[in-house]
């Protein structure tokens, strides 16, 4: 967003907060201690430290209606800039579902250093791409498991 | 100016402890309003920006409005629009990720105003002064001035003052004076005024008489 010329485009930013944000806190510690190995974690200032809050969650019947307010969720927010020399220090935003603080810090923190030229391609490989097979797996198998339940309606064509 | 990105490399935090910091600068700023021309010390915990990754001159800033950007804060969400005397990328940006509040760009259409430079302030009358019905539809003005001691003393009567008090801004031009002398007649329609230096206010609400000496 404002990091370095070499910064990621929005489309993969977007993709890895998304693994972040439906990854839970056990697995998501594990992975940065694995990724961190060795590494102290980085200093970082809090701009927004994590706080736990009510967002309307909104739908529309078949993607044509209008939207109708579904109801509220619980939703967790953190926002936090590294510690860095220079005016240009990348920064973290960690958005999920639920009341876990220490996992927004986690998310938010893996987002900042994902921004980070030299970190990303480590980081990425270690915690981003376990993570998103874990969910795409998860989703495939549910999806299978739905499909086995599924009915074909038809009607049969009377007369002539 | 509502649509554009919040610079997020440039923002400031905000309060460590954001609801009992929030109480204790909504105190002071009660406080002030209600005992005018007393000064009111915003002692809040606003981390200092000069030991971020911004830059020197936010952090320096981000001192000398000390009590203005902790009293935004507070009063501010997001059915609250700000108006800022001038543009100030940091200042906004931090005000819109903090609060939430819309910046406009028209003076008549703000809830609160902050003039950064006593001497570039509009007319008084350029600001929302509410109606009869709804007089809370007003503006409240802070405004930051060289110092609150100091300038051309001036006798302050009303509600919430015993007899007379006497305060002497200094860096607040004359005509604010006058210009709020011909919004008295107009209560309870008017403007509340913080005159704000680092990290000390004087509240001027508009039932204050004010005698220039």
């Amino acid at each position: 967003m404002s990091v370095s010329p070499a910064s990621p485009s929005p489309a993969m930013r977007r993709a890895w907060m998304a693994v972040l944000a439906r990854t839970p806190r056990a697995e998501l510690e594990a992975a940065f201690n694995r990724a961190l190995d060795g590494i102290a974690a980085p200093a970082f200032d809090w701009l927004r430290p994590p706080e736990t809050g009510l967002a309307m969650v909104r739908g529309r019947i078949g993607g044509t209606g209008d939207a109708f307010n579904l109801g509220e969720a619980t939703v967790t927010r953190a926002t936090l800039r590294l510690r860095e020399p220079g005016g240009n220090a990348p920064v973290g935003v960690a958005c999920h579902l639920g009341r876990d603080r220490r996992r927004a810090e986690l998310a938010a923190l893996a987002d900042a250093l994902l921004q980070v030229p030299e970190q990303h391609p480590g980081l990425h490989a270690q915690l981003i791409e376990p993570l998103a097979a874990r969910i795409a797996a998860q989703r495939t198998a549910r999806q299978q498991d739905a499909a086995a339940t599924r009915v074909e309606f038809f009607t049969m064509v009377r007369g002539d | 100016m509502n649509d554009s990105q919040i610079a997020l490399s440039a923002l400031t935090p905000g309060f460590t402890d954001p609801v009992h910091d929030t109480q204790a600068v909504f105190r002071t700023l009660l406080d002030a309003l209600s005992r005018p021309g007393t000064v009111g010390v915003v002692v809040a915990a606003l981390p200092a920006a000069g030991g971020t990754a911004t830059s020197g001159a936010a952090g320096t800033r981000s001192n000398v409005d000390l009590a203005a950007f902790a009293s935004l804060l507070t009063l501010c969400d997001y059915s609250t629009p700000v108006w800022l005397a001038q543009p100030d990328a940091v200042l906004g940006s931090s005000l819109r990720f903090h609060t939430g509040a819309p910046l406009v760009a028209n003076a008549h259409e703000a809830a609160f105003a902050y003039i950064h430079d006593a001497d570039t302030l509009p007319p008084l009358a350029t600001f929302a002064l509410g109606e009869a019905e709804a007089p809370e539809h007003s503006a409240t003005l802070l405004i930051r001035v060289d110092a609150l001691t100091g300038g051309t003393p001036v006798a302050l009567r009303g509600p919430g003052i015993e007899r007379t008090t006497t305060i002497a801004p200094l860096g607040l031009p004359k005509r604010f004076w006058a210009e709020r002398a011909e919004l008295a007649p107009l209560f309870p329609c008017g403007i509340d005024c913080y005159l704000v230096s680092g990290d000390a206010l004087i509240g001027l609400p508009r039932t204050t008489h004010v005698e220039v000496n």
